[in-house]
């Protein structure tokens, strides 16, 4: 199967579907999406994914699926050589990653964007900061990091659900939780701190899919040095949530 | 497998689990966790599923599971008998029904819970303060979610999501959503809904579908409309108001 990949390794979701592809030597065309240019509004690309976001995939020019966990569990499944670890075939461990990959949209994606948008990407589209958006969002994701120290990390293993080995949702939510980078390092602290087994899980995934872990993440890195010169040029300086 | 489902029928995807059952002749002891008398909070039910949240699952007094969609694709997965067309072995098929379940979380779901909770359900019937700044956010998300369900979800050939000629799982979780705006002001429901014809066929075929599941366990959403339209009646509601 030929497969393409639509990302833009600034997205959480992308850099998850390309890690999954890398660390299981799954053979893909990565084509480059860039959100801060707009090419996810192409008339080209809306072709690709009428939704116009990252991450997209396109199966010998005639398959295309969107929807980065949907993608994910497709990858998983459909391509050969995949460890089963990342989407076992036992029906009940596969149900419980399904349950935190589901429960992950409405909480932890939806915390750290709003996190990230409100204190520190706002500007870069134009649009006003808004500290009581990034209040709520924080709330929102403490609330939910909280969830994964208790809930989520209970078991043996040290990946989610006591497993010994990572799954697409550790590979889904620790690429969520590395956006974090992007913002205020007192900030990322105070969101972070209390948990400890969430930072170690953390530690864990990155170590368990090196080398591709950090050369995906390597995006982020160089849009935070990017991010800081765009704003320092413009004259604002961080902001502060309350 | 013996099956326990806590849900509360005046939610949505309690709904379409409950159909689902029924449907594919699937045994199960329903447990009431009433939302609107907080049950949910209750510490056993916390011991059941610790978001606090309907529906849950309990297989054989020891598995647990929540969220859903997660529910919903372990059982046509794990018990037999059920057909094909609700989560199909090809997996083309299965990512691209996995494809609308995952886009309606952030999408219909975020839009149509987040209005119909913070406009009506919440202070007319659960006694909670109305948040009309967060239900006018959620209804443009609503909003913006329809136009998507009428022109790319629901292909021409279909009388299902994605052109698919036999109902799925995501035409269950979709339809129990937007059936939710039945218990808004009737005003409200049709401006919103009156633009989608291809919507408003959608869920008929649905319904005639999944019959007569779909009228048994919609019975309490509408009994909650008529309990709504006297409430309306006697004092005033915010609902109207809503940008």
């Amino acid at each position: 199967m030929k497969l393409k990949v639509f990302a833009d390794r600034g997205s959480q979701p992308s850099r998850a579907v390309l890690i999954l592809c890398k660390a299981n030597g799954i053979e893909f065309e990565e084509v480059q999406i860039q959100l801060a240019k707009g090419e996810h509004k192409s008339p080209e690309y809306e072709a690709i994914n009428p939704m116009k976001q990252v991450p997209a995939i396109d199966v010998d020019g005639k398959f295309r699926l969107f929807e980065s966990h949907a993608i994910l569990r497709f990858l998983a499944t459909a391509f050969p050589g995949i460890a089963e670890h990342w989407y076992p075939a036992d029906v009940f461990k596969r149900a419980q990653i399904d349950s935190a990959l589901d429960w992950h949209h409405s909480t932890i994606r939806r915390g750290s964007v709003g996190v990230v948008l409100n204190t520190t990407l706002a500007p870069l589209f134009g649009r006003p900061l808004d500290p009581q958006a990034a209040a709520e969002a924080e709330k929102l994701l403490s609330a939910s990091l909280a969830k994964i120290e208790s809930f989520w990390l209970k078991g043996d293993g040290p990946f989610l659900l006591g497993n010994s080995e990572p799954s697409i949702a550790d590979l889904s939510l620790v690429c969520e939780i590395m956006q974090l980078e992007l913002v205020d390092e007192k900030l990322q602290k105070r969101i972070l701190d209390p948990y400890e087994k969430v930072r170690k899980w953390v530690e864990d995934t990155k170590k368990a899919i090196q080398p591709h872990f950090d050369e995906i993440h390597a995006a982020v890195f160089q849009n935070k040095e990017m991010i800081k010169k765009a704003l320092a040029g413009a004259g604002s300086g961080e902001t502060k949530t309350s | 497998m013996k099956l326990k489902l806590f849900v509360d029928r005046l939610s949505q995807p309690c709904r379409a689990i409950l159909i689902f059952c029924k449907l594919n002749g699937i045994e199960f002891e329903e447990v009431t966790i009433d939302f609107c008398k907080r049950e949910n909070l209750s510490p056993e039910y916390q011991k059941i599923n610790p978001m606090q949240l309907v529906p849950a699952i309990e297989v054989d007094g020891e598995f647990k599971l929540f969220e859903s969609h997660a529910i919903l694709r372990f059982l046509a997965c794990a018990f037999p008998g059920v057909a094909d067309h609700w989560y199909p072995a090809d997996l083309f098929e299965r990512a691209q029904i996995d494809s609308v379940l995952d886009w309606h979380h952030s999408n219909l779901r975020h839009g149509t819970t987040g209005f119909v909770f913070n406009s009506t359900v919440g202070p007319l019937l659960a006694g909670l303060p109305p948040n009309l700044e967060a239900a006018a956010e959620a209804r443009k998300v609503l909003l913006a979610s329809l136009p998507k369900v009428e022109s790319f979800w629901l292909k021409s050939d279909g009388h299902f999501l994605l052109g698919r000629s036999q109902p799925s799982i995501a035409d269950l979780i979709l339809v129990c959503e937007i059936m939710q705006l039945e218990v808004l002001d009737e005003k409200v429901r049709k401006q919103i809904l009156d633009p989608y014809k291809k919507i408003g066929k959608w869920i008929d075929d649905t319904r005639n579908a999944t019959q007569p599941y779909f009228d048994e366990f919609h019975a309490v959403l509408f009994r909650a409309k008529e309990k709504l339209i006297k409430i309306r009646s006697t004092g005033s509601s915010d609902e109207t108001k809503i940008k």
